[in-house]
């Protein structure tokens, strides 16, 4: 079997032109799963009674179980006893459970840049009498978004391949798209070649306003 | 100007590291604190400014005083505006220079226009001999150069008296010179301190009284002359043996 390159260069154009579905996806996603993750991050940094621990229960569960289940427990599990969800579009289903699971993430990596400030600097800003909120927007954030900007990235690249689970639930995303496709010419390999190759380069776009982003940061101070 | 009364810390339910301490400090003193590893004269000196909650016991520094059993938020950075603090790890803002580093605090807390905050940061910096380094982040100072930014920090908030926790104690050998040296100008221009310190020469050369603490208590105060040339209590002396060694 070779592989048709004529194929593959008409039917990538195609499959591209979904990425307007896995950006919004991913773009959503991204910004609820830094909503969630900067609560979270707070109320464990703040050590909030009760809420810290059961926050800590809920990011161990998502980390331990696979999105694809998350997703379908969702989706199909829970229809059964909301009919909000029953009603949902799939491809709202999806950016919910995209946007949990990554918030989870997310406030890991917060909360680390948070507690990376080390504990001296605030002695030293409490001993001067600065309040709390001085202290928190004068030094602790500006250093912990140096921090977190970098493993931040890395949950975004991870929510844009996450994005590709949409088409398990019916959603025309890349991956949708490269599946249909597929299954009316038989070209599988070419057809997931290109997924493959778009996933790629947006990826490698990505890692490298990571990488910059990353000299930037460590340049500052 | 300070004055210390029934001063006790327990950690937890049981770790009792103050028992009842009272000591008055006049105004102008440069007081040296030695003592064993471990006796609390890092939580007391802490305690000064409520960094560590006390247990019970009342302080008083300047005309501002707090009483352990009822205090609030209020009186507290009041308190805390009447000392500054002098780390062992300088503890220097990460995110700013060392003239930003000085203002902070003025400008925060002090509610000093920038202009003027500016004037002050670098007076004091030029006293610590730092006035050439001012643009510079912490991370490209070394330790002696950060230490004196965070004593310049400390004396620009203009506080009643400056509370140093082992300032010279992280740093290599060659750099504790630099320290010491701007430590004992400000003695001899009478700042009033209080300086945790394992130097015991220094001490000796600086401080025109010295506590011992050992055990959670003041176990000798006296003149360093008292202390050091002529110890009574049988623990300062072998404290001093100890070190001396
Ligand atoms: N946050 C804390 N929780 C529990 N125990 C503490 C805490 N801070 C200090 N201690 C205990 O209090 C005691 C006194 O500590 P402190 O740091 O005041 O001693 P120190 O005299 O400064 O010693 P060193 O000379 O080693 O600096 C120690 O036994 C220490 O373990
Ligand atoms: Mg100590």
């Amino acid at each position: 079997m070779r592989f048709n390159w004529e194929y593959f260069f008409e039917t990538l154009p195609l499959i591209a032109s979904k990425l307007n579905v896995t950006l919004s996806l991913t773009l959503i996603s991204a910004f609820f799963s830094l909503v969630i993750g900067i609560m979270f991050a707070l109320i464990s940094y703040y050590n909030v009674k009760g809420l810290s621990q059961l926050l800590r229960v809920w990011v161990s569960f998502i980390r331990g179980t696979p999105v694809a289940t998350q997703l379908f427990f969702f989706y199909y599990g829970m229809a059964n006893i909301s009919s909000i969800i029953l009603n949902m579009s799939p491809t709202v289903a999806v950016a919910v459970i995209m946007s949990l699971n990554m918030g989870a993430f997310v406030s890991e990596s917060i909360r680390g840049a948070l507690i990376s400030v080390d504990e001296g600097q605030r002695e030293a800003a409490m001993s001067l009498g600065m309040s709390g909120w001085q202290m928190t927007t004068r030094i602790v954030i500006p250093q912990a978004v140096r921090v977190a900007l970098p493993p931040l990235f890395n949950d975004l690249i991870n929510l844009f391949k996450m994005s590709s689970l949409a088409f398990l639930v019916g959603v025309r995303d890349v991956m949708g798209a490269a599946k249909i496709e597929s299954t009316q010419t038989f070209l599988f390999f070419e057809c997931y070649a290109c997924v493959m190759v778009i996933y790629w380069i947006i990826t490698l776009m990505l890692t490298f306003v990571q990488r910059r982003l990353e000299t930037r940061c460590n340049a500052i101070y | 100007m300070i004055e210390v009364r029934n001063l006790s810390k327990t950690f937890g339910e049981s770790t009792e590291v103050l028992k009842d301490i009272s000591f008055r400090i006049n105004k102008n003193d440069v007081v040296a604190v030695l003592g064993p590893s471990g006796t609390g004269k890092s939580t007391m000196l802490r305690c000064l400014n409520y960094l560590c909650v006390p247990t019970t016991g009342t302080i008083r520094i300047g005309d501002v005083t707090v009483d352990a059993a009822h205090h609030t938020k209020a009186e507290v950075r009041n308190l805390r505006r009447q000392s500054a603090m002098v780390f062992q790890s300088y503890n220097l803002f990460k995110n700013k220079t060392a003239k930003e580093n000085v203002m902070e605090a003025l400008v925060t807390v002090q509610k000093k226009p920038k202009a003027e905050a500016e004037e002050i940061a670098l007076k004091f910096l030029k006293k610590v001999g730092m006035l050439d380094r001012q643009d510079f982040y912490p991370s490209k100072m070394s330790g002696g150069q950060q230490q004196r930014v965070g004593i310049a920090r400390a004396l620009a908030v203009n506080p009643n008296v400056l509370l140093f926790d082992e300032p010279t104690s992280a740093l290599d050998p060659e750099l504790v010179g630099e320290v010491l040296n701007t430590i004992k100008q400000l003695a001899e221009e009478e700042t009033t301190m209080i300086l945790v310190t394992h130097e015991i020469r220094f001490a000796r050369n600086v401080a025109n009284r010295i506590l011992f603490m050992d055990g959670g208590r003041i176990a000798a105060d006296g003149t360093p002359e008292e202390i050091i040339d002529d110890p009574q209590n049988p623990r300062l002396r072998q404290f001093l043996n100890f070190v001396s060694k």
